[in-house]
């Protein structure tokens, strides 16, 4: 008798005094847990690195959609086949996947730019150094697809329950800060060899990225100083000139996914009968095909190449071959006709072998001399369609030429984009009160797009 | 703060413990009591009806003959209280003396109402229905045994006003059980109520390890219980009855009492049955013998292939007697059920050991246990359309003939696999082991005092693995690359129970009693999955496979309240009751954690047992507070929390875009009752009827966030909900003579939901389902596109070939001004709307039972449920143009000129036209049918001392309904089912016929010997 109300006794007080209702989760790390410990910091990195990857697959894939560069594989794909021709209703998964995964990118990036702060003893300055500024260069990054997707965007999110959206205008200078400081960051103090091996994501040029991420954005606001002197800054040649994303099993590019199934895609083929019968960019980018059909029988379409298709193919974070057309732009504009052309036909005439890079080879012959800066500016566009696919660019490209159409205005002439804007994300709309009513697309050709 | 109050409480029930023994009194001197109990109409012995010395914990069982026992009597005037089920409670008072035994026999008269039938559930301690200012039903082994069913929820169909039970898959088993007890009240915490066996709180979860069906339910864990060992059940509707369950209360509390043996010589008893499961009809296809140029051609009907004449078997052995010191009650039970879809089964063997032991005069310990391993072979069904059997029928096309060529399947042109492939050599195989155990230990250091512990385990390992062979499905890798896998996962809850009751009796007039205690629970999930693809022609098993993967998840819950009652009894006619319980549960946030739960409950007794008309009335209210919590699945959602996002072959870590609530708290209940209790005509008329008002406040769901912040959403309060209703059963004595009796019970149930407020955007539930959680419409009503109609005359418009026009297609409908033009009014304005309400405005149910002489029994219980809509996706699927084998695509291959044709692609326009696919599923079932006969020739008598009670039993033989489809009761979505990987279902998604595994027609015959 005694023995048991021992027991209970016990029992009773072993057990309450053992059972803290504070367990934590042991499938995955807390907010705390991930910012606040170095390891932690150095995952999140990684993180923005996938996240950066993921959306600007996203930017490229809708960009794509709604220029001249991609199409749906079927009809029945509805609201693929309805983006490529313009038409992208509020909700559209497609659509809003590009601001939910930008904005990820853009949270990843804030903690990790904090994380950096916040434990500043723990890393060297080398490794800090670098954290920050891949952080502020893929947020500054992913920022710019958004103003080149959206009429206003929100800068200010980290924390903040409904964020405020902006003009282009008020953005694209905090893009440009944001990029001037990541340049800033490894000016100061290079990056450690730490951070260089065992957090960059092997392939990926941190020093080439930031600069031809400032000569893009510099270039989209008129600054052909800037543009031209971050473009000289670029790699010209040699492997370390580019680069890439890696997706070592069990990761998969992105590409490879939408090859075909419910959200497949593939090249117009006038991306590849357009070209002069020369240029063999084509091969970079897709296997000619004579049968392939997408939404109808007058959409005929090129299957991605293997650098795409194939589940372990690297992607191009950029062409380093943008830095040469961005420079014979800002050479042309300030007037410097000969040195544009020079950098032009160095894209042009890039063909086997090359610089060694992996990159869309031309093959063409070099311009007559004597081009005037309307017919630079010209061949300049030409030349970044065919050597830049798959990037986006394509679709700020068509705007800033005026080159689009409203998805209402049946085309007049051909036509390189077919709308302005996304429509804002669902996600964002059901929950702040901050989103801006949808842009109207333009109703007539040729017209502007209001930015 | 919450440490020091679990220190304090702590010390506060050593002290009680430690103190106790002061109080002990000696061991008084005892008498015996014996005596007979039997039926006054008829002067039959009765079993099991109770026999106890008021006051005192001594009591005993009656037996077969009506004969019991009862040793260890206080001496003295004692009371002596003799009770049944179904009737008229007796007291006598008689004087025990030291060593001498005293005869108490007693006829009992039937009652329809019984207010001293003693209840647990709901309140600290056993205490009699009159005092408890709820509605409790209570359920005994005799109408468990009578339904001859697989599972214990399934035997409760049709039994209990304010429960809507449906079997949501009629695969074997027992199907998949959803129990709601008035009513929906939650979204995402489930609405299955708590069970409770032997004060163990058990694992009823019904998520797969692999898919079985997406979000289907084709069994859940109530399964394993062996309804033949089930005492009595009681079952607390609501949040006024159940709020000394706290923060899992809301959806009421089930609480199941197994059999504990009567005390005697040891009596033996052995069941058998035997019966056989069939499809109750087959659907009409597309038999159609041209095809769609006219030309001849020959159609299969796949579900003659399908479907077979299954057997099922059952054996029950059972062995219980004992003295007074000791009871013991042994069973052992063996099943097979077959499923009537080929391949599938499920079979369950378990023993039991319950013992009793009186360790002193005041002290007693309870035993059970429980271990049983349940053997499922099973097949994919509902949403599962990749190698699911159901789906894969729905969306075959008859003109193949699917069966094997040279050993090789076909598999269809476009969707799914080949149903007999999938019999024929895809596996589901599960075996769940599971031990389920108490300990309880009853202490009464003074009579005045009762102190009850319970200690109590339910482990389940479940096993489940699967085996799809290469090329068995369609479609693209990995799945058509053949996929196995093995998943274990092992659910632990873990119980401790501490109650303590002080009674006292100022002045007979008043009755004091005050009642404290804690409970404490912890739920661990444990589960490591290991699959691969890309299999070799050879072997089955996850390392035939070449594409490997695999996860492993670990949760833990636990929950820690205490409570304490006070009750007051005036007269013995006014009980007064009320109740605090303080819980806290590890899912939620720690300042937000401990929450109150009280209730107050009144009942007044106006007249008991009296002469005439008129016999027992009596009136009661409660008042209460109840909550709940969501699953293992939400478990750590008050965290913001990582996911490792590898990149580049290096880990990764991004934030999870669900927002972790560091302010979560739980859903909270507030319900009034009021109801009342009526025996009338001698007691052979008895009514309950009980009116209830539930409103349940910070309904969780997920909150959407702005992306713009690198979350999407966020597990949040976003609504509020009702439940209003009446329940009414009344239970006659239409006849009771010597040689024939008849009875009957009959339940009314009436629920009212209602979405009261929301403070998100109206939402779609189930993902890609049309039921809609939309704020002053009921829970899941189906909303989504319809067939405009014209607005003055209300005809449905057509388009110039005869088919209907969609209300959210512009190709269909024109623009804004044209859609007006066609309608002739703005009716068809909307492009979707509410099209159909999945809960059913009332539920019903008739039981007749006629005893023919001592030998013969006859019983039938009919089952309703009207006024809901039923969404036949699987009609649906049928007529889609890959599938068109369906009777109404039959219409469009008509020549022209016959009245049925229909014109070409009607049936795929109504594809998207979701109203044209719902459907009344208002139904009447044949739930039970059974006659009984009992052998009592003396030479049988000899050997078999009660006889041979032989049965015949049907369940779900017939089905009046308008529904088109297999059955209206089946539906695609178990109750917060959501296994590995797949979707979380809300309670609010029900009305879905996709697929679903149709309810068989069972008969058996069943025999039974007692020795």
């Amino acid at each position: 008798m005694r023995m048991f109300k021992r027991c209970v006794v016990a029992l009773a007080a072993t057990t309450l005094g053992a059972c803290s209702l504070d367990l934590q989760n042991p499938n995955s790390p807390t907010q705390d847990q991930v910012t606040s410990s170095p390891d932690g910091v150095i995952a999140l990195a990684t993180g923005l690195q996938g996240r950066f990857a993921a959306s600007h697959f996203n930017y490229a894939y809708m960009a794509g959609l709604v220029t001249d560069e991609f199409a749906a594989t079927a009809a029945a794909l509805i609201s693929i086949s309805d983006a490529e021709q313009g038409s992208v209703a509020p909700g559209t998964g497609i659509a809003d996947n590009v601001f939910n995964s930008i904005y990820r990118t853009v949270r990843t990036a804030d903690e990790l730019l904090a994380g950096a702060d916040n434990l500043s003893g723990s890393f060297e300055a080398g490794t800090r150094s670098g954290l920050k500024a891949l952080a502020y260069a893929l947020k500054a990054e992913a920022l710019g697809e958004a103003i080149q997707s959206y009429q206003q965007v929100p800068i200010e999110t980290f924390n903040i329950t409904a964020p405020v959206y902006v003009s282009r205008a008020v953005a694209l200078p905090i893009i440009r800060a944001l990029l001037d400081s990541a340049a800033a960051q490894i000016a100061g103090t290079p990056p450690s060899a730490f951070f260089t091996a065992s957090i960059l994501t092997p392939g990926v040029n941190l020093s080439n990225m930031i600069q031809i991420f400032r000569a893009r954005y510099a270039r989209m606001a008129g600054d052909n100083a800037t543009a031209l002197a971050a473009a000289n800054l670029v790699g010209r040649s040699g492997t370390s000139a580019f680069s890439a994303f890696t997706y070592p099993a069990p990761g998969v590019n992105p590409y490879s996914n939408v090859t075909g199934g419910t959200n497949g895609i593939a090249v117009r083929r006038q991306f590849r009968t357009s070209m002069l019968p020369q240029d063999q960019r084509f091969t970079y980018f897709v296997i000619p095909s004579t049968t392939l059909v997408g939404r109808t029988a007058t959409s005929p379409l090129d299957p991605f190449s293997n650098r795409y298709a194939i589940s372990a193919a690297t992607q191009p974070a950029y062409f380093p071959d943008e830095a040469l057309l961005i420079k014979a732009e800002a050479l042309a504009i300030q007037g410097d006709l000969t040195g544009s052309q020079a950098a032009l036909d160095s894209v042009r005439t890039d063909c086997t072998g090359g610089r060694g890079l992996d990159d869309p080879k031309a093959c063409l012959p070099a311009l007559t001399a004597g081009q005037s800066q309307a017919q630079l500016l010209a061949e300049i566009y030409v030349q970044r369609r065919y050597e830049l696919l798959g990037t986006g660019l394509r679709w700020e490209d068509a705007r800033r030429r005026n080159a689009i159409r409203g998805p209402a205005a049946p085309p007049a002439l051909p036509v390189d984009g077919q709308r302005c804007w996304l429509p804002y994300a669902i996600g964002d709309r059901n929950a702040n009160t901050n989103v801006p009513a949808d842009p109207a697309e333009p109703t007539v050709f040729p017209t502007g797009c209001s930015l | 703060m919450t440490s020091l109050f679990v220190r304090r409480a702590v010390r506060a029930v050593a002290v009680l413990l430690v103190a106790a023994p002061t109080l002990l009194t000696a061991q008084a001197a005892t008498g015996t009591i014996r005596g007979k109990v039997s039926e006054a109409s008829s002067g039959r012995g009765l079993a099991d009806a109770q026999i106890s010395v008021v006051g005192t914990r001594v009591g005993a069982l009656s037996q077969a003959t009506g004969e019991y026992t009862m040793v260890a009597v206080p001496t003295g005037a004692r009371v002596i209280q003799i009770r049944r089920i179904g009737f008229q409670p007796v007291n006598r008072t008689v004087q025990v003396l030291a060593g001498s035994t005293v005869t108490v026999d007693a006829a009992l008269s039937v009652s329809a109402i019984n207010l001293s039938e003693v209840v647990v559930t709901g309140t600290a301690s056993p205490t009699e229905r009159r005092r408890v200012g709820t509605s409790i039903a209570t359920v005994d082994s005799t109408v468990i045994a009578k339904a001859l069913s697989v599972t214990v929820d399934q035997a409760l169909q049709g039994k209990i006003a304010g429960a809507q039970i449906t079997q949501n898959s009629g695969g074997p088993g027992g199907g998949g059980i959803s129990v709601r007890l008035r009513g929906t009240n939650s979204f995402i915490s489930g609405s299955d109520p708590l069970y409770i066996i032997d004060g163990v709180i058990v694992d009823n979860g019904s998520a797969q390890l692999t898919d079985l069906g997406g979000r289907s339910n084709p069994q859940n864990r109530l399964a394993d219980i062996n309804p033949a060992d089930i005492d009595r059940i009681e079952i607390l509707r609501g949040a006024a009855a159940a709020a000394l369950y706290g923060s899992r209360a809301n959806n009421g509390v089930v609480q199941i009492f197994t059999k504990r043996g009567a005390i005697g010589k040891p009596r033996v008893s052995f069941s058998t049955r035997v019966g056989s499961n069939e499809l109750r009809e087959e659907q009409p296809f597309n038999f159609y013998p041209y095809d769609v140029n006219g030309n001849p051609i020959s159609r299969f009907n796949l579900q003659r292939e399908i479907f077979r004449r299954a057997p099922t078997y059952e054996q029950n052995l059972s062995l219980e007697g004992g003295s007074e010191a000791t009871r013991y009650f042994i069973s052992a039970n063996t099943s097979e059920d077959q499923g009537i879809i080929r391949s599938t089964s499920s079979k369950r063997q378990g023993a039991r050991i319950n013992l009793q032991q009186q360790l002193s005069s005041t002290l007693i310990a309870n035993v059970s246990t429980n271990f049983v391993t349940t053997k499922n072979a099973f097949q994919a069904f509902g949403e599962q359309n990749d190698y699911g059997i159901m789906g894969s029928l729905f969306f075959a096309p008859t003109q193949y003939d699917y069966r094997p060529v040279n050993g090789i399947y076909p598999l269809p042109p476009t969707l799914g696999t080949n149903p007999l492939l999938a019999i024929a050599r895809i596996k589901n195989p599960q075996t769940i082991n599971r031990f389920i155990g108490s300990a309880k230990f009853t202490w009464t250091p003074i009579p005045k005092l009762l102190v009850d512990y319970t200690a109590g385990l339910d482990n389940a390992a479940f096993e489940q693995g699967q085996f799809v062979p290469r090329g068995a499905v369609l479609g693209t890798a990995p799945l058509s690359t053949g996929q196995a896998q093995s998943v274990y996962q092992n659910t632990r809850v873990i119980n401790q129970d501490l109650v303590a009751g002080y009674s006292w009796n100022p002045g007979q007039t008043f009755e004091w009693k005050t009642t404290g205690g804690f409970n404490y629970t912890q739920q661990t999930l444990n589960l490591t999955q290991s699959g691969a693809n890309g299999l070799a022609p050879v072997g089955e098993l996850v390392n035939a496979g070449s594409v490997p993967f695999g996860t492993q998840r670990f949760t833990q819950l636990r929950t820690l309240g205490f409570f304490a009652q006070q009750d007051l009894a005036a007269w013995n006619k006014l009980y007064l009751s009320a109740a605090v319980r303080y819980d806290a549960s590890s899912t939620f946030a720690p300042q937000q954690r401990w929450q109150a739960f009280p209730k107050f409950s009144a009942s007044y007794v106006l007249r008991e047992n009296e002469p005439g008309l008129l016999n027992s009335v009596r009136l009661r209210s409660a008042l209460g507070w109840a909550g709940s919590q969501p699953g293992a699945t939400n478990a750590y959602s008050q965290y913001v929390t990582y996911t490792n996002a590898a990149f580049g072959g290096r880990p990764g870590f991004v934030n999870d875009i669900t927002f972790g609530n560091e302010s979560l708290k739980n859903e909270r209940a507030r319900e009034w009752e009021l109801g009342t209790e009526v025996s009338a005509l001698g007691g052979r008329v008895g009514v309950e009827a009980t009116y209830y008002d539930r409103l349940v406040s910070d309904l969780l769901f997920f909150q959407p966030l702005p992306t713009s912040t690198g979350f999407s959403r966020q597990f949040a309060p976003i609504g509020k909900m009702s439940n209003k209703g009446i329940e009414l059963l009344v239970r006659t004595v239409n006849v009771d003579q010597k040689n024939l009796r008849w009875e009957s019970t009959v339940t009314y149930t009436r629920n009212k939901n209602n979405v009261e407020s929301l403070s998100i955007l109206d939402f779609q539930s189930a993902g890609g389902y049309p039921n809609r959680i939309r704020a002053g419409e009921p829970v899941g009503v189906f909303y989504g596109s319809y067939a405009a109609r014209n607005c003055v005359t209300g005809a449905l418009l057509l388009d110039s070939l005869g088919r209907y026009r969609r209300s959210n297609q512009t190709a269909d409908m024109g623009n804004a001004a044209q859609r007006v033009a066609i309608s002739g009014g703005t009716c068809n304005d909307s492009l979707n709307k509410v099209i159909g309400d999945p809960n059913p405005s009332w539920l019903g149910s008739i039981l007749n039972e006629i005893t023919i002489g001592k030998v013969l029994r006859l019983r039938a219980l009919f089952d309703g449920t009207f006024g809901n809509d039923v969404l036949n996706l699987s009609t649906r699927a049928q007529n889609s143009v890959i599938s068109n084998n369906s009777a109404s695509y039959q219409r469009e291959l008509l020549p022209y000129g016959d009245a049925r044709k229909l014109a070409p692609t009607f049936n795929s326009r109504t594809q998207g036209i979701f109203e044209y696919w719902i459907e009344d599923g208002s139904y009447v079932k044949l739930r039970e049918v059974s006659a009984s006969y009992t052998v009592d020739w003396s030479p049988v008598k000899r050997i078999f001392r009660d006889g041979v009670d032989l049965t015949v039993s049907g369940r779900n033989l017939w089905v009046w309904t308008k529904y088109s489809g297999y059955d209206p009761e089946v539906t695609a979505f178990g109750t917060n089912a959501g296994g590995l990987g797949s979707v979380q279902t809300t309670a609010a998604d029900r009305g879905i016929d996709f697929g679903a595994y149709p309810i068989p027609r069972v008969w058996s015959v069943s025999a039974r010997f007692t020795y």
